[in-house]
């Protein structure tokens, strides 16, 4: 009998492509919902994203009832309390993120407290407690990406004891995620950069780690596809709007497919490194991710292989022995870091950020070794290893 | 038909089964933590007081230790002093058994959603670690590799043997108290 087993779940409806924000109307109502908070942050206004959101829905005589705009990049459960006080008050009755990771895991914290009621986000804190559905939910990724969209996932700083409370549960999937390239049209060349090497290693992990399965498979290889050929097209010509939008795809993509395979070590560093040394998440994404592959390659050399197809194309897939193929997917990616590296100076290596010292790589070490996603990479990592991959990454 | 009879004594044996290795772990897990120093530095980053749990949903088999400080474990049985800290919960008897029978590591168990984890991530991956090491000391290394993600290199036959027979006599010594009081 087989020893395989797998669970995959996504019911997200995905609105993608030209004027998608303008159904945001009709789904809307398709849930009876009337009165509409925006939870967004003030990045997000000042680049005028709240305009084309704001005036779909008045076109179609939707008003949106209350907008809140300060979201903090590491959001709180004083925020999240503010926020319910506001919907509350304002008696709306759904809800719709426009923003990245914080402004998304923001309005699922919201989501929560405006359903089941309370002020203190932290009593819903953990897996399966919550038990019933939530108000219409819906999200505008401004990034591309988190995936924040389309992981049933919300993480929330509580201040007082200097912890991060992590909420999990299906119900925190929004009813719908609305993918337009208006919305990613003006990410500056190194955010851009950054969110699709995010996007990228969600894809690879999902792709590499223990819990892959033939589902969330043909995702992580479709969004790679998507990157490898619209990245350095759209960092060259940052208004191609399908270039966007596939970039935009591709992050959903990628998020589907980690979400339901969960990722690894790449990420165990990451949430290390962000949380000591404040680094961005992409780009710690982008700096690990070809030495974690390396320190993996044994046990992942099979299906990194396969990647360097969705990588490098067809024709260097086929002219590659497969015997080389990990390795050369390895390359394809370092040749990715370093074409993005000459056009936004993206840095590559821990040294090139300016923002970490040698010092903390120990500190880091540690840290990762208690992160969650550790658990899935596919390769055990003890302390020393941990430290020999920081050591690779450093310069 | 005979399926059908034997089926019943199957559940019930399956069941005990996992009883006895949830009173085997939780006395192992107190035994291992007052001999190995690499034990004792993961579990004292542990609060004194931390309450581990784990368990059969909803309501089946469980087992709980306390950290009483400086790394060590104390076995409390199945009923715990106050809510624990920490749950790690097989969502059926049919994956426990599969972990415990060592027919599914535990990380392969965590990748296909077989357990629920109710409490603080990172220490659940410290029980983890704690639990990997624990099995590599007291099960010969063939079975371990089945049970862990990597058998650890660093651990040799001397010092294997004799932890492992030091945790099975506290095992035991454990059990012969327990009958008595």
């Amino acid at each position: 009998m087989t020893d395989k087993f797998y669970e995959f779940f996504c019911p997200v409806k995905v609105i993608a492509g030209k004027a998608a924000l303008e159904h945001i109307p009709y789904e809307l109502s398709g849930l009876a919902a009337k009165r509409p908070m925006i939870i967004t942050d003030k990045g997000v206004r000042a680049a005028g994203l709240l305009d084309p959101v704001v005036s779909a829905c008045e076109e179609s005589g939707l008003d949106i009832v209350s907008i809140y705009d300060d979201v903090p990049p590491d959001s709180s459960k004083a925020v999240v309390r503010d926020i319910a006080g506001i919907y509350r008050s304002e008696k709306c009755d759904s809800i719709i993120a426009v923003g990245g990771g914080s402004a998304i895991d923001t309005a699922k914290a919201v989501n929560i407290l405006v359903s089941e009621g309370g002020d203190d986000i932290a009593k819903y804190s953990g897996a399966g407690v919550l038990k019933h559905p939530l108000k219409p939910f819906f999200v505008v990724p401004t990034t591309a990406g988190t995936g924040s969209e389309v992981t049933a996932v919300a993480v929330i700083a509580d201040t007082e004891k200097h912890v991060k409370l992590p909420f999990t549960s299906s119900f925190l999937l929004p009813n719908a995620a609305i993918i337009d390239p208006r919305m990613t049209l003006t990410l500056p060349p190194h955010i851009t950069a950054a969110t699709a090497m995010d996007a990228l290693t969600h894809a690879t992990e999902a792709f590499t780690c223990m819990a892959k399965n033939p589902l969330s498979d043909a995702y992580a290889t479709a969004a790679i596809k998507k990157i490898t050929g619209n990245l350095l097209k759209v960092m060259d010509n940052p208004k191609d709007a399908d270039g966007r939008l596939e970039l935009a795809q591709a992050s959903t993509m990628a998020g589907i497919a980690f979400s339901n395979s969960m990722v690894g070590l790449v990420h165990a560093l990451g949430h290390a490194t962000g949380a000591i040394c404040h680094l961005p998440h992409g780009l710690c994404m982008s700096l690990y991710l070809p030495y974690v592959l390396e320190y993996n390659l044994e046990t992942i050399r099979e299906p990194l292989g396969e990647l360097l197809l969705y990588l490098d194309g067809a024709d260097v897939y086929a002219a590659t022995p497969a015997s080389r193929r990990a390795e050369a997917a390895i390359s394809a990616i370092r040749r990715m870091r370093d074409a993005l590296y000459k056009r936004c100076e993206l840095p590559r290596t821990l040294k090139e950020t300016g923002k970490v010292l040698e010092s903390q790589l120990d500190d880091i070490a540690r840290a990762a070794l208690d992160d969650g996603a550790i658990m899935f990479n596919p390769k055990e990592v003890s302390l020393d290893d941990a430290k020999a991959v920081l050591a690779r990454a450093w310069a | 038909m005979l399926a059908k009879r034997i089926q019943p004594m199957f559940f019930q044996a399956r069941r005990l089964y996992v009883e006895l290795m949830f009173q085997v772990m939780g006395r192992a897990l107190q035994a291992v933590s007052e001999i190995d120093e690499t034990v004792q530095q993961e579990a004292n980053a542990l609060p004194e007081g931390f309450l581990f749990e784990m368990m059969v949903m909803p309501d089946g088999a469980r087992l709980i230790v306390e950290h009483t400080g400086n790394g060590r474990f104390r076995y409390l049985g199945d009923s715990a002093p106050r809510a624990v800290d920490l749950s790690i919960q097989f969502k059926h008897i049919a994956h426990a058994f599969l972990v415990l029978s060592f027919q599914e590591k535990t990380s392969v168990a965590f990748a296909n959603d077989r357990m629920l984890v109710d409490g603080d991530i990172s220490r659940a991956i410290r029980m983890t670690r704690i639990l990997n090491r624990l099995e590599a000391f007291i099960l010969p290394k063939l079975i371990a590799k089945r049970a862990v993600k990597e058998y650890p290199e660093n651990i040799h036959l001397p010092e294997k043997l004799l932890n492992a027979a030091r945790i099975y006599l506290k095992v035991a010594t454990n059990f012969v108290e327990t009958v008595k009081a």
